[in-house]
C-alpha cells in the first residue's frame, strides 16, 4: 500500500513540477526573434517597390486612375469602384504594416547596435537617416492618396486608435525631416551595403534622393505655401539628381520578379490594355516612346482601349513586352521627374538655374533615353511643333503637364499627381463612374475598416478634409 | 496540492481498514422473457467498485469482500436488480426488460460509467448501429439530426470536412469544434486545410482527422453537451465532447473459451440530386455581351482571324470569355469554335452551327460508388477478452478520377493478471489514401466553372474525346486561335478531363491510436487506473499541376504558375498520461459516496513542412521538388509543442436514490500561457433530483430535475506570447524579414467560460412517451483573440484578452411509442434545439471583428457586438420607404459601406425527426433533418447571374420580349427595368417615383456582381431533408437453427434521398468549404448525391 502511495505522490507531483521546459514548448523554433536591421530595411524597400509596380486590382489601381491603362472585361476599377475590393485597406496595410513598421523596427534594431569608433558610428547614423528618407517618401504617398492620415500617432500598437494629422502639417514636417536627413548623411562612409536594394548603400546617392524628394514635395506646395515651396526647391535642386540618375528597384527574377510580370504573364491573365487617353495623345505627337510603351494592335497601329469601356484584349495595343519582363525595374524617383518639377518651378519664377524650356527639354530627353530612344528621337520629337515648348499649344501647365504625364508612364501616382496639380492632360470619363460627382477621383476614400476600427478619428478626419469623398480635393490641389 | 495529498491519505487509510475475510459467489443470469443466458451483464458488489461481467453463457464468478451482502446486476436495456447474498454461494437470477430506462448507464467524462439518473447535466447517447447504418467515410456526419444541440454540417466534398458545433460558437477566433474521445483517448480532429482553402481561394478539402474512426467499431456515442459534463476534461472540452465507446470482447467463466465472427458488406451508389446542380439557359453562348466583339452582322463573334486558311477573315467565338452573355444561338450561323483549332479534332478548320451544347456540365459528373467490407472477431476466455476488426472502404466520387481508400485495423484486449488487476490495451491503425479529391473554392475549381464561369456552347463530351484522343490540355478556353495552335496555356480554365487526370492530388495518412491501461481494484471500494495513450499520425499531401495548365495560385506563397508540385508533410502526436483513483462506498443506509482523484499529463506536438516548386516544372510530368523552374521558395516550417498538466477531483454524493450531488474541480497548467499566469482552476457543481421516486403515480415513470454550473478555462494559441519575424525570401542576396501581422501579447490570461444549465426529464405511461428538456446559458469571457486594429498601428491585429460571447438555448428531445400492438411497433424521436448566440462585447471600443475578411465577392464573416457570432456583412441596397433606390442610370444605388449586416451563419433552430417501425423481422426507419434559418452568401449566384448562365438572366420582360434583345424606344425593346424607386427631385427635396428606366439585359452588369450589392446574393440557408431511410430484414432465428450462422440481416439504406425544402437555388445550403469558423459562404460547391446502398451482415 505504501508503494501506491509513493507512486501516486510521485505522479501527481510530476504533473505539477514537470513544467520547467514549458517555455521551451512555447518558443518558436523556426522563426527568429531578432534580425539585423538591414534585412528589415531590404524587406521594406522591396515591399514599397512591389506595391509601386503592381497593377493588381486589389492593391494598386493608379495605372488605371492615371489613365495609362484600362481594363478589358472587368471594368469596375477603371470606373472608380473602390468598394468592390479592399484596395484602400490594402494601401494602409502595405504602407503602414509592410513598409513603415519594418522601417521603424529596423531603426530600433540599428540604434541598439553598439557602434564603436567614428566609422561605425557614422555608418550607423547613415543607415538611420536613409531609413528616414524612405519613410518620408512613403508618408508623402499616403498623404497624396488620402489627405489627412495617421502620422504622429501612427505605428504605436499601444494606441489602437491613432488620430489623423493635418496633411499640410505632415508635409511641412516631412520637409523638415528631409532637411535633417540630408544634413546628417555622411557620404564619406558607407551604410547598408548590398542590403540596400535601391542604391547598394551609396550614401551620396541617398543624399541626392533626399534633395530630389524635397523638390517633389515642395512643388505640390506651390499653390498652398509658395514661399516654403520656393525656398525649399531653390535650396535643394542643386543637390538633387543629375541627368541619368535614378532610384529604382531592379528585380533579380525568379522568385523575386517584377509584379507586372507576375500579374500579367505569370498569372496568364489579360486584364489590361493601354488606354486611349495616352495612346491617342502619343499618336498625335508621333511619340518615339510608343514602341517602348505599347505593342501595335494587329501589327498596324497603336490603338488604345476606350477608357473604362469593354475592351476585348485582341483588338487593342498591349503593354510592351519589356515592361512585363521578369526583371524589369520599377522607378521610385528619377531625374526625369525632377526635370519636369524644375520646369514648373521655373514657370513659377523660382530660381532653379535654368528656364522652364530648358528643364522641359531635359525632362523629355531624359525620359526618351530612359525608355530606350536615341538622341535623334529626342531631336526629332522636340522639333515637333506640338511638342516644342515655344510652339506647343496651351498654357505652361498644359505643356509641362502633358509631357510630364507622358514621361511618367506606368508610374500611376506621379501621373495622377501631375493631373491633379496642373489639370492636364484632359482625362476621359469612363461610362459609369462610381465617384460621388461622376468625375475623375481627386483622392482615394479612407479604408472602410477605419470606419469600424478607428471610428472617432476617421469621422474627425473626414470632416477635417471636407468629406471622405472621391471629389474632395487634396489640400494642395487648388485648381 | 497539500490538500490533495491529505485526501489521498484519507482514502488509503479507509481502504486499509477493509477486513480481509471474503467469499466467492457464482451463478447465471438469464433473460426473464425467454430464459436465454445474458452475456455482458455487469455485477457489482453494492457499495464497492468490486465487480465482474457475465460471460457468453451468462455465467459469473465474483469474490465478495467481507461485510458486504448485496449484488447489483445491470445491463443495458434491462432493469437493474439488487440481490442480497445472505450466505448463498450460487445465485441464479433473471433480468427483465427495462421499459422505463431508469437505470441506464452512460459513459461520462474520463470514461467513468455513471447511472444516467444521477447526472446533473445533459448527455445524449446514440448507438453504434444508428451511426453505422449509413456507410459514409466520415461517421461524424451521421450524427446529424440525432442529437439535440449538435450542429453537424458536411461540405459535400469527397472525404471532406464536417463541422461539429455543440451548443453554439463560443470562441471568437479559436476552435469551436467538439472534442472527440475514443475509449478515454482524445482523438485529433484537426483540419489541415490551409488558409487559402478555408477562405475559398483554391485548394482541396482534406477533411477532419476524426473521420479515421471506423464506424463499425463503435458501440455507442455519447454526447456531453455542457461544461458541467465536460469540466473534468479541462480546457479542451469547452466546446462539448463526443465520447465514443468501441465494441469489446467478453470474458467467459470457468475454463471455456468463446468466440464470434461477424462479417458485414455494403455497396452504395450515389446520384446527383438535380436540385443541387445548375440549370442553364439555352439561348445564348460565349461572351459578356453580344455587342462589341466585332462591328459585323454578328457582333458577339470576333472577326479577326483566318481559321480555314482561305485568306478570308472568319467568325470566331470569343473563346476567352468564360461567360454566356454573348451571341444568341442560331443553328443557321456557322462559326469557328475551339474545336476548329486542333488538327486532331473532327471539326478542324470547320465552322459549326451556333447552338447550345448537347452535353453540358451534367455530362461530366459521374455516379459515386462505395464498397465497405468489415470482418470482426470477438472472443474471450476466463481471464481474457479481445476483439479484432478490419474494415476496408473504397469510394469513388462524382468527379472523374476521385478515389478514397481506407483500411482500418483495431485490436483491443484485456487480461486479468491476477484477480484484482486487469491490463487492457488497444491499438487502432488506420491508413487513408485519397486520390483526386475535388478542388474547392473560387479558382481552379471545375465546379466554380460550372456554376460561375462557363460557355453554354461548350460540349463536355467533345472535351472528353479531345483529351482521350490527345492526352493534351485541349481546353475550350483560349485567348486566341493562335494561342490554341501554339499550345500555349488556356486563358482561365483547363480541359476539365485534363485537370482531373493530370492535375490530381494524392494524400495519405498513417495513423496509430492506442492505449495501455492498468486497473487495480485495491479493495472493495477503492480502485486505481493508470493509462498511457497516444494518437499519432503522419500525413502527406501532394499536389500537382501539369505543364500547359491554365495559370493559377499554387504552392508556398500561392504564386501564379502554369505547372508545379507541392508537398505538405505533417506529423502529429498527442500523448496523455492519466492516473485516476476511484472510490465508491455506501455511507449508512441512505448515502452513497463516490469520489475520484486524478492527474492528466498531455503533450501535443505538430511538426510540419510545406514545400513547392517555384515558377513551374522543368521536365514535364516529373513531380519532384528538384524539378523547379526557379530556385524554390523557402519551405514553410512549423513546429509547435503544447504541454498541459492537470489535476482533478470529483465527489458524487447520492441520497436514497433520488438526490444526487456532484462536484468537480480541475487545475490546469498550460505551456502556452505566460509563466506567471499559466495556472488556472475551474469548478463545477451539479445536482439531480428524481422527484418521481417520491411520487407514487402510475402514469409517471421518471421525473428528474437537474441543475448544473461549471466554469472551464482555456489557454492561448501556441506561440502567441512573443513576436517572431517572418522570412520573406531573399532579394539579390539579402534575406528579407518582416514583423508579424499580429502583435503578440506576453500578458495573456486564460479564457473563462461559465455555464449554467437546467433540465427536466420525464417519462410517462410505461415510457410510451417522454421528453428531455434542457436550458443552458454559456458565457465565454476573456477571449484570447487577435483583434483587428487600425493598420496605421503597423499591425493588422493584436492578441488581447477581451470580449465575451454568450450562447443560451433550449434543447428538447421528445420520444414515444405511438403504436405498439402485437408484432408491430412505431417509435418516434424528435430532437429540437434553438441556440441564441450573441457577441456581448469585444475589446474596448471595438464593435466588430472580422473572422474572414478575404472572401471572394467582398463579403466578410464577423463577430459583431450585439449580433450573433458569424454575421455575413457586405454591401446592401439603399432603401427608401422599404423600396430599393435606383440611380438615374437605371441601376441600383449601393450602400457606401460594406459592413452592413446581411445575415448570419446561425440557424434559428435545428431539428431531427426519427421514425422507426418494426414488424416481426422487419424494421424501417427514416430521419428527417431540419434547419430553419441561417444565411449563406452565394458566390456562385453572384458571378453566375452576371455571366448569364442561369435562366434568371434570360426571360421574357414586361413588354413580352426576351430580356437580352437590344434596347429600343418602342414596344420591341429588350432590357430590364429594375424594381425600385428613383429620385426625380433634388437631393434636398427628393421626389420618389417608381423606376421606369430600362437597362440592357444583354450585359453582364445587370444581374450579377458588377452593379448589384452583396445583399442580392444572400440566401436563406433553411432546409428540410429526408436524411436517412433504412429498411432492415433479419432472418428468423429458426431458419438458421442448425447452422453455424447465428444471425443474418439485410439492410437497404438510403441517405440524402430528398431535399424536401430549401431556398438556395441550384445548390445544397449545407455545402461549403471546410470545417471551422468561416461558414456561410459558398463558391463552386459540389452537388449533393442521393445515395442508395445494400448491406449484408452475417454473424457466426
Amino acid at each position: 500500500m505504501k508503494k501506491i502511495y509513493l507512486i501516486l505522490l510521485v505522479l501527481i507531483g510530476m504533473s505539477i513540477s514537470c513544467t520547467k521546459n514549458f517555455e521551451d514548448f512555447n518558443t518558436d523554433k523556426k522563426r527568429p526573434v531578432e534580425v539585423p536591421g538591414g534585412y528589415l530595411f531590404a524587406n521594406a524597400q522591396v515591399a514599397l517597390g512591389n506595391h509601386t509596380a503592381t497593377p493588381n486590382v486589389n492593391l494598386n489601381i493608379l495605372k488605371l486612375i492615371a489613365q495609362y491603362w484600362t481594363e478589358t472585361t472587368y471594368t469596375d476599377e477603371a470606373n472608380y469602384d473602390l468598394a468592390n475590393r479592399a484596395i484602400m485597406a490594402n494601401q494602409f496595410l502595405i504602407y503602414y504594416r509592410n513598409v513603415l513598421n519594418d522601417l521603424e523596427d529596423a531603426i530600433q534594431s540599428i540604434a541598439a547596435e553598439a557602434a564603436v569608433g567614428d566609422e561605425a558610428i557614422a555608418v550607423q547614423n547613415n543607415r538611420i537617416y536613409i531609413i528616414d528618407l524612405v519613410e518620408v517618401y512613403v508618408y508623402q504617398t499616403l498623404v497624396d492618396y488620402f489627405g489627412n492620415i495617421p502620422y504622429t500617432q501612427a505605428l504605436d500598437i499601444n494606441n489602437i486608435n491613432p488620430g489623423y494629422d493635418d496633411a499640410l502639417t505632415i508635409y511641412k514636417d516631412l520637409l523638415a525631416r528631409l532637411g535633417a536627413d540630408v544634413a546628417g548623411l555622411n557620404d564619406g562612409y558607407g551604410s547598408f551595403g548590398t542590403n540596400d536594394q535601391y542604391f547598394q548603400g551609396d550614401v551620396a546617392m541617398w543624399k541626392k534622393f533626399g534633395n530630389t524628394l524635397k523638390v517633389r514635395i515642395a512643388i505640390n506646395l506651390a499653390d498652398v505655401d509658395n514661399t516654403l515651396a520656393k525656398t525649399t526647391i531653390e535650396e535643394a535642386y542643386a543637390g538633387a539628381f543629375a541627368p541619368g540618375e535614378i532610384c529604382q528597384i531592379v528585380y533579380p527574377g525568379g522568385t523575386q520578379s517584377n509584379p507586372m510580370f507576375q500579374e500579367m504573364i505569370q498569372s496568364g491573365r489579360h486584364d489590361f490594355v493601354p488606354a486611349n487617353t495616352i495612346v491617342d495623345i502619343m499618336n498625335t505627337l508621333e511619340d518615339p516612346r510608343r514602341a517602348f510603351y505599347f505593342t501595335m494592335a494587329g501589327d498596324t497601329a497603336y490603338i488604345g482601349g476606350p477608357y473604362g469601356e469593354d475592351c476585348p484584349f485582341s483588338q487593342f495595343s498591349h503593354v510592351a513586352d519589356a515592361i512585363q519582363g521578369e526583371k524589369y525595374p520599377m522607378v521610385i524617383l528619377d531625374y526625369t521627374e525632377l526635370a519636369f518639377y524644375l520646369a514648373e518651378a521655373a514657370e513659377r519664377n523660382y530660381s532653379v538655374g535654368g528656364t522652364a524650356e530648358f528643364y522641359y527639354n531635359y525632362g523629355i530627353g531624359s525620359s526618351i533615353v530612359h525608355w530606350g530612344g536615341t538622341e535623334a528621337d529626342i531631336i526629332a520629337y522636340l522639333s515637333n511643333p506640338a511638342v516644342n515648348y515655344a510652339s506647343a499649344a496651351g498654357t505652361w501647365q498644359q505643356k509641362i503637364g502633358t509631357q510630364a504625364w507622358l514621361a511618367f508612364y506606368i508610374r500611376g501616382m506621379e501621373g495622377w499627381n501631375t493631373w491633379r496639380r496642373l489639370d492636364f492632360p484632359a482625362f476621359n470619363l469612363p461610362p459609369a463612374p462610381n465617384s460621388d460627382d461622376g468625375q475623375v477621383p481627386k483622392r482615394f476614400l479612407y479604408p472602410i475598416n477605419e470606419q469600424t476600427l478607428n471610428a472617432a478619428n476617421y469621422y474627425e478626419a473626414a470632416d477635417a478634409i471636407g468629406g471622405d469623398l472621391m471629389s474632395t480635393k487634396l489640400f494642395w490641389d487648388k485648381h | 496540492m497539500r490538500k490533495f495529498t491529505l485526501f489521498f491519505v484519507f482514502l488509503l487509510f479507509v481502504g486499509m481498514q477493509a477486513a480481509l475475510a471474503q467469499m466467492e459467489v457464482k451463478g447465471t443470469v438469464t433473460d426473464a422473457k425467454d430464459g436465454t443466458p445474458l452475456p455482458g451483464v455487469s455485477i457489482v458488489v453494492k457499495g464497492t467498485l468490486t465487480g465482474t461481467v457475465t460471460d457468453i453463457n451468462g455465467k459469473f464468478v465474483l469474490t465478495v469482500p467481507a461485510g458486504y451482502n448485496e449484488l447489483i446486476f445491470s445491463f443495458v436495456g434491462m432493469l437493474t436488480r439488487e440481490e442480497k447474498i445472505d450466505g448463498r454461494a450460487v445465485i441464479n437470477i433473471t433480468l427483465e426488460d427495462d421499459v422505463v430506462g431508469l437505470n441506464e448507464v452512460v459513459v461520462t467524462a474520463l470514461g467513468v460509467s455513471r447511472e444516467k439518473k444521477s447526472l446533473g447535466y445533459a448527455t445524449q447517447e446514440v448507438s453504434g448501429s444508428e451511426i453505422n447504418a449509413v456507410k459514409s467515410n466520415n461517421f461524424i456526419s451521421n450524427l446529424s439530426g440525432k442529437v439535440s444541440g449538435v450542429q453537424v454540417k458536411g461540405t459535400g466534398n469527397i472525404g471532406g470536412s464536417t463541422n461539429v458545433v455543440i451548443r453554439g460558437y463560443s470562441s471568437a477566433t479559436g476552435n469551436n469544434q467538439a472534442l472527440f474521445i475514443v475509449d478515454g483517448v482524445p482523438i485529433s480532429n484537426d483540419n489541415t486545410n490551409n488558409y487559402g482553402q478555408i477562405n475559398g481561394r483554391s485548394g482541396y478539402d482534406y477533411g477532419n482527422a476524426a473521420s479515421d474512426i471506423n464506424p463499425n467499431d463503435i458501440e455507442s456515442v455519447n454526447v456531453l453537451k455542457g461544461a458541467a459534463a465536460t469540466a473534468l476534461y479541462g480546457q479542451r472540452a469547452a466546446n462539448g465532447v463526443v465520447i465514443i465507446t468501441t465494441k469489446k470482447g467478453v470474458k467467459t467463466m470457468a475454463k471455456t473459451k468463446s468466440y464470434g465472427v461477424a462479417i458485414s458488406s455494403n455497396v452504395t451508389t450515389g446520384f446527383i440530386d438535380k436540385s443541387t446542380f445548375p440549370i442553364y439557359q439555352k439561348n445564348y453562348g460565349a461572351g459578356y455581351g453580344a455587342f462589341y466583339y466585332s462591328e459585323t452582322e454578328y457582333p458577339g463573334f470576333e472577326y479577326l482571324y483566318d481559321i480555314n486558311g482561305d485568306g478570308q477573315t472568319d467568325y470566331t467565338v470569343p473563346t476567352y470569355e468564360d461567360a454566356s452573355m454573348g451571341q444568341k444561338f442560331d443553328p443557321n450561323i456557322l462559326v469557328y469554335q475551339w474545336d476548329s483549332y486542333f488538327p486532331e479534332s473532327p471539326n478542324y478548320q470547320t465552322a459549326t452551327p451556333w447552338v447550345a451544347a448537347e452535353n453540358g456540365p451534367e455530362y461530366f459528373m459521374e455516379n459515386s460508388l462505395s464498397l465497405t467490407n468489415s470482418v470482426e472477431v470477438v472472443g474471450g476466455g476466463e481471464a481474457t477478452a479481445f476483439r479484432l476488426s478490419y474494415t476496408n472502404q473504397y469510394q469513388e466520387g462524382i468527379m472523374p478520377n476521385s478515389k478514397l481508400k481506407k483500411n482500418s485495423f483495431l485490436v483491443n484486449a484485456s487480461h486479468d493478471i491476477i484477480k484484482n488487476l486487469t491490463v487492457s490495451a488497444s491499438a487502432n491503425y488506420v491508413n487513408t489514401q485519397g486520390t483526386g479529391r475535388n478542388s474547392t473554392g473560387y479558382s481552379d475549381n471545375i465546379m466554380s466553372s460550372f456554376r460561375q464561369w462557363m460557355e453554354t456552347n461548350v460540349d463536355y463530351k467533345q472535351q472528353q474525346e479531345m483529351y482521350d484522343l490527345t492526352g493534351r490540355n485541349i481546353s475550350w478556353n483560349w485567348w486566341s486561335p493562335d494561342d490554341a495552335k501554339n499550345q500555349a496555356t488556356p486563358a482561365y480554365w483547363d480541359n476539365p478531363y485534363f485537370q482531373r487526370f493530370e492535375n490530381y492530388e494524392t494524400d495519405q495518412r498513417d495513423r496509430l491510436i492506442g492505449y495501455a491501461q492498468l486497473d487495480w481494484r485495491i479493495t472493495g471500494f477503492l480502485s486505481l487506473m493508470g493509462r498511457a495513450s497516444i494518437d499519432t499520425y503522419n500525413e502527406l499531401q501532394e499536389e500537382r499541376k501539369a505543364q500547359t495548365s491554365a495559370s493559377g495560385e499554387f504552392g508556398v506563397n500561392r504564386v501564379d504558375c502554369t505547372s508545379g508540385y507541392s508537398r505538405f508533410q505533417r506529423k502529429f502526436t498527442e500523448t496523455n498520461m492519466d492516473i485516476m483513483l476511484k472510490f465508491n462506498k455506501s455511507l449508512g443506509e441512505s448515502f452513497n459516496l463516490s469520489a475520484l482523484l486524478g492527474t492528466n499529463i498531455r503533450r501535443d506536438r505538430v511538426d510540419q513542412v510545406f514545400a513547392s516548386t517555384d515558377g513551374g516544372l522543368i521536365v514535364p510530368d516529373l513531380y519532384a521538388l528538384s524539378n523547379s523552374q526557379n530556385q524554390m521558395q523557402a519551405p514553410e516550417e512549423l513546429l509547435t509543442e503544447i504541454g498541459v498538466n492537470g489535476v482533478f477531483a470529483q465527489v458524487s454524493l447520492g441520497f436514497k436514490d433520488y438526490l444526487f450531488l456532484d462536484g468537480t474541480i480541475r487545475r490546469d497548467q498550460s505551456s502556452t500561457l505566460p509563466k506567471d499566469n499559466n495556472v488556472y482552476w475551474y469548478p463545477s457543481v451539479s445536482a439531480s433530483f428524481l422527484f418521481s421516486q417520491l411520487l407514487d403515480v402510475d402514469w409517471l415513470q421518471l421525473g428528474k430535475l437537474r441543475l448544473g454550473f461549471a466554469q472551464v478555462g482555456n489557454d492561448a494559441p501556441w506561440g502567441s506570447l512573443k513576436d517572431t519575424y517572418t522570412f520573406n525570401g531573399t532579394f539579390t542576396g539579402t534575406s528579407m524579414y518582416s514583423l508579424p501581422n499580429s502583435k503578440a501579447n506576453a500578458e495573456l490570461k486564460p479564457e473563462l467560460s461559465s455555464s449554467l444549465e437546467a433540465g427536466l426529464e420525464m417519462k410517462f405511461f410505461q415510457s410510451r412517451l417522454g421528453f428531455d428538456l434542457a436550458f443552458y446559458k454559456n458565457n465565454t469571457a476573456n477571449q484570447i483573440m487577435p483583434v483587428s486594429v487600425s493598420y496605421a498601428t503597423g499591425y493588422s491585429s493584436k492578441y488581447v484578452n477581451a470580449g465575451e460571447i454568450q450562447n443560451k438555448g433550449v434543447e428538447l428531445t421528445l420520444f414515444g411509442t405511438p403504436v405498439q400492438s402485437g408484432d408491430f411497433k412505431w417509435d418516434i424521436m424528435l430532437n429540437w434545439a434553438k441556440n441564441i448566440n450573441e457577441v456581448i462585447s469585444l475589446d474596448s471600443g471595438l464593435q466588430n471583428l472580422q473572422i474572414s475578411g478575404n472572401l471572394q465577392g467582398g463579403v466578410t464573416i464577423n463577430a459583431r457586438v450585439g449580433e450573433p457570432y458569424g454575421t455575413i456583412q457586405g454591401s446592401d441596397y439603399v432603401y427608401q420607404d422599404g423600396k430599393r433606390v435606383v440611380k438615374s442610370n437605371g441601376y441600383y444605388l449601393l450602400s457606401p459601406t460594406t459592413d452592413i449586416v446581411l445575415g448570419t451563419i446561425q440557424p434559428d433552430f435545428t431539428a431531427g425527426l426519427n421514425n422507426r417501425f418494426t414488424y416481426k423481422n422487419w424494421a424501417l426507419s427514416f430521419l428527417i433533418d431540419w434547419q430553419k434559418g441561417g444565411s449563406i452568401f452565394s458566390v456562385d449566384m453572384w458571378y453566375g447571374l452576371g455571366t448569364g448562365l442561369y435562366p434568371e438572366t434570360d426571360y421574357i420582360n414586361d413588354l413580352g420580349n426576351p430580356t437580352r434583345d437590344p434596347l429600343t424606344d418602342d414596344e420591341t425593346s429588350g432590357g430590364v427595368i429594375l424594381e425600385g424607386v428613383v429620385n426625380t427631385g433634388t437631393a434636398e427635396e427628393p421626389i420618389w417615383v417608381e423606376n421606369d428606366f430600362r437597362v440592357p439585359g444583354d450585359d453582364y452588369r445587370v444581374f450579377g456582381w458588377a452593379r448589384n450589392p452583396n445583399a442580392g446574393f444572400v440566401y436563406d440557408a433553411s432546409y428540410i431533408k429526408l436524411r436517412e431511410v433504412v429498411l432492415t430484414y433479419s432472418l428468423p432465428e429458426k431458419v438458421m437453427a442448425n447452422s453455424a450462422i447465428k444471425g443474418v440481416s439485410f439492410s437497404l439504406v438510403g441517405s440524402n434521398l430528398w431535399i424536401i425544402m430549401k431556398n438556395l437555388p441550384y445548390a445544397d445550403p449545407e455545402a461549403g468549404q471546410s470545417s471551422g469558423n468561416v461558414q456561410g459562404w459558398q463558391s463552386g460547391v459540389m452537388p449533393t448525391t442521393r445515395n442508395i446502398g445494400l448491406t449484408v451482415n452475417l454473424q457466426f
